[in-house]
């Protein structure tokens, strides 16, 4: 059982080893509280979708599938908005366009597709948890690089000198630097292999 | 097939309305907010009221029950795409204040050149002037461009001013 958790957090991590989902994580990792917002709403609806995709296998037609999924992914995805918007106003404004967008993340049509739809409700959680933590963890370690190095602050307090966050390196908040960042993640997990 | 397909929808179309009517207060309130905090801001009085005249786009601004002028939102061309700005106007039509908007909130001009529009050093230039005196320097104006984004100063100004002539009578 713990394999799945396991498998998704590291074998199967979905931006680092499967490659999918890279645009929220390239876009929404400028700072700490933005991609932990963002990890917090892909865990929810990834578990979520995982689990109603699985309980609806019996009923779901082979060639209807892909409708079926997009609409149970974008329900979730829509009550993830409007709760967030009700209770967590400042980091669904920070967040913007990206909540609306995890309609279309590959990562829960991916995990939905290949797992999901093939297995009981119980692994299907467990797969959608691993793989949600996964993706935080990977959008975790880009704001943190790119918070610190971009404006010299994690979660909005200075921690490498008032100096530096006063001339930081201002690229690695730009796109650009967002590209470098996951490079350099993606280089260091393969080196672990 | 059909039936399958039917019954999620429903299924998911009940859901959301349920969520739907659970947080709309909550949102609600919370626009609201934003807004006035908004409108507070450009001004720096919290003691003002705003009447709303036109929903999100202008407002009329009082003290007590004396009308001070209207605050209205307008676009002008940056470099890349519409620059909304909220302007202030007193009822003797001088520049109170202008608020372009933050990157956060839809401005999508270069990051650290054309962004600099948002900072005091541009937008205090603003304040207290005629709308004759809204031009860029090189425009023959009083407005100093910022260097290097000269596209997107000059599409603060024009939003200034296209608001200027299109809000102009609500100022009775």
């Amino acid at each position: 059982m713990k394999k799945y958790i396991w498998d998704g957090i590291f074998k199967n991590n979905p931006v680092l080893v499967l490659m999918i989902g890279l645009c929220p994580t390239v876009a929404v990792s400028t700072t700490v509280q933005n991609a932990l917002g963002m990890g917090v709403a892909v865990l929810f609806v990834l578990t979520m979708s995982n689990l109603t995709i699985s309980l609806l296998r019996p009923m779901v037609p082979e060639s209807i599938r892909i409708p079926i999924f997009i609409i149970v992914i974008s329900t979730f995805v829509t009550i993830t908005d409007y709760v967030m918007h009700a209770y967590a106003p400042a980091i669904h404004k920070n967040l913007g366009i990206f909540v609306p967008l995890i309609v279309v993340n590959c990562i829960i049509l991916g995990r939905a597709e290949a797992f999901a739809s093939k297995h009981t409700p119980l692994p299907a959680i467990l797969d959608g948890i691993g793989s949600g933590i996964g993706f935080t963890l990977a959008i975790l370690g880009m704001a943190i690089i790119r918070e610190l190095l971009g404006s010299g602050k994690l979660a909005g307090h200075i921690v490498l000198g008032t100096k530096f966050a006063a001339t930081p390196i201002l690229f690695f908040s730009l796109p650009p630097g967002a590209f470098l960042a996951i490079a350099v993640l993606i280089a260091l997990t393969r080196l672990r292999k | 097939m059909i039936r399958s397909l039917v019954l999620v929808c429903v299924v998911a179309a009940g859901l959301l309305s349920w969520v739907y009517l659970f947080t709309k207060d909550r949102i609600e309130e919370d626009t609201r907010q934003k807004v006035r905090a908004n409108l507070v801001e450009l001004l720096g009085d919290t003691t003002l009221t705003f009447k709303p005249v036109i929903p999100d786009t202008l407002w009329e601004f009082y003290r007590d029950t004396t009308k001070l002028g209207i605050i209205f939102r307008s676009y002008g061309k940056g470099y890349g795409g519409p620059i909304p700005v909220l302007v202030a106007l007193s009822m003797d039509t001088t520049i109170l204040a202008i608020r372009p908007a933050t990157p956060a909130e839809g401005l999508k001009e270069t990051p650290g050149l054309g962004t600099k529009v948002t900072e005091p050093d541009f937008t205090n230039q603003f304040k207290n002037k005629k709308p004759s005196q809204i031009k860029l320097k090189k425009d023959g104006g009083e407005i100093d461009a910022i260097t290097g984004a000269t596209i997107s100063s000059r599409g603060v100004v024009e939003a200034v001013q296209v608001g200027i002539a299109k809000y102009l009578k609500y100022l009775r």
